[in-house]
């Protein structure tokens, strides 16, 4: 096989890629902004509970999660949809994104500052909406940076499910070495792309986030 | 004689080692104008956020036209729509224009349709002659105009008193002016307001009646001349004097 043809076998995997990272990203945002706020401003249980939870999925390797979700979970349980590779990885890395996010988010709370909340009280704006209207926007752009890094740490992560045997990037990276015996190329081309995927975004979203930060004095 | 609109009786906050507010009565009546002074430190800022009910009070009660509110079981969001507020520090909404952070409290709390969310909020702008700024943010804007626009915000809720923690002591000396200017236009229109202020030029016009507090205490009320004049106490004498000594050096 050409070069190009290899490159292009395994950008074959990309979509894949995305798919998983763009996923898990989303279910990570879906949980890590209610833990950070239910952190903030609810009582002491609900502080332990986000702190465990973060720290379970902080601590306990990806690899892991995945195996137990998709063996565990999926196969022996028979639960679905977690039977299936595909869903096992993503929501593994979802899960563990959810205590990342969770922290970022937090930190971009702590950003925002309790003045905020008070002047948004003293229009009789009750605590949800000022969460919603006030707080979030906000939060946001101090957390855009870190999501941007959070995003690339998620596509990098998205190869091991080639253990699981998902036909994403890295998984037609192997198997493109098994048929060419070629051990070299498949994993630059492999590494190019990842780079290609995490690099530009992440960093545009750091840029962006600073940016945006300074212009509205936050 | 006119209605009382804020009052609070035998009022107390006890931080945990701090008492930051011992024991203060006192009562505004409609269209009238208190101007509370006295040492940083002494409870002034805790003091405004009780009568605003943005802090609970440790022990006594908070009226406003009558109704207590410091009983359980009322609806604080709905009493604080109609208490207007400005901070000291400002406190704009980074991420919302003049405009914006103007009809946001129409828009969520008083729920008005967009349209006269936007006719209100404008007026409000233009009352404090910031209706061409209307557009920035609050990051573009001088102290003094963010302050313009925090007073717009306040009053924009159609508030039936308006509580102001020293409105210009975070703003350079020669933003000071515009934001006097705009609570001076607000007290020509009769504007009922309790405003914590170091500002004696400007105390002395608006103000009704003076408040020196200190240690968490009213020590001295009463009209503004005799503060000016006579101050029976000797620390709010010595406090006016200092005041006084420290604006006319600038
Ligand atoms: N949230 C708080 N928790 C604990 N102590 C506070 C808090 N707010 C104010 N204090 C204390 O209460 C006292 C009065 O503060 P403050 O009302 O801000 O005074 P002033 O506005 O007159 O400068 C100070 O000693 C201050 O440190
Ligand atoms: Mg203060």
């Amino acid at each position: 096989m050409d070069p190009l043809s290899q490159l292009s076998f395994i950008l074959w995997g990309v979509p894949t890629t995305l798919a998983i990272s763009i996923l898990s990203f989303l279910s990570g945002l879906a949980l890590g902004i209610p833990l950070a706020f239910i952190r903030v401003y609810m009582g002491k249980p609900f502080q332990v509970m986000v702190d465990l939870y973060e720290k379970i999925l902080r601590g306990v390797p990806e690899i892991v999660m995945m195996l137990l979700l998709y063996f565990g979970v999926g196969l022996a349980l028979g639960l679905k949809p977690f039977d299936e590779a595909f869903f096992a990885v993503t929501f593994a890395l979802g899960l563990r994104s959810g205590a990342n996010q969770s922290q970022i988010f937090r930190g971009a709370i702590r950003g925002v500052g309790e003045s905020q909340m008070i002047a948004a009280r003293s229009l009789g704006l009750p605590t949800s909406q000022a969460i919603i209207h006030v707080m979030i926007p906000q939060t946001f752009i101090i957390a855009t940076p870190g999501l941007g890094s959070e995003y690339a740490l998620l596509i990098k992560d998205s190869a091991y499910a080639f253990i699981l045997g998902v036909l994403e990037t890295m998984k037609r990276t192997d198997i493109l070495r098994m048929t060419t015996f070629d051990t070299v190329f498949p994993y630059f081309a492999s590494a190019f792309i990842y780079i290609l995927l995490t690099f530009p975004l992440a960093t545009y979203l750091d840029m962006w986030g600073s940016r945006k930060r300074k212009e509205l004095g936050l | 004689m006119a209605d009382t609109v804020m009052e609070c009786r035998n009022l107390w906050k006890i931080y945990e080692k701090i008492t930051a507010v011992k024991d203060v009565s006192l009562e505004i009546k409609e269209g009238e104008i208190k101007l509370l002074f006295g040492p940083s430190g002494s409870g002034k800022s805790t003091l405004a956020r009780c009568l605003a009910l943005l802090t609970t009070p440790t022990k006594g009660d908070v009226f406003h036209r009558g109704e207590c509110l410091t009983r359980p079981g009322v609806n604080l969001n709905k009493a604080r729509a109609r208490i207007g507020f400005v901070f000291q520090h400002i406190w704009l909404f980074h991420h919302l224009t003049a405009l914006g952070n103007v009809e946001l409290g129409l828009r969520r709390v008083l729920k008005l349709p967009k349209k006269e969310a936007r006719e209100r909020a404008t007026k409000a702008l233009r009352e404090v002659k910031m209706e061409e700024w209307a557009n920035h943010y609050p990051a573009q804007l001088s102290g003094g105009q963010q302050q313009r626009v925090g007073i717009a915000r306040a009053l924009a809720m159609d508030p039936y008193i308006i509580i102001l923690d020293e409105p210009t002591s975070a703003l350079d000396p020669e933003l000071i002016g515009e934001v006097t200017d705009t609570l001076r236009a607000l007290a020509k229109k009769g504007t009922t307001m309790f405003i914590i202020s170091h500002e004696m030029q400007f105390a002395r016009e608006v103000a009704d009646e003076m408040i020196f507090f200190n240690q968490g205490m009213i020590v001295e009320e009463g009209p503004p001349e005799r503060f000016f004049t006579k101050p029976s106490s000797d620390r709010a004498k010595r406090f006016m004097e200092r005041l006084i000594k420290r604006t006319t050096k600038e």
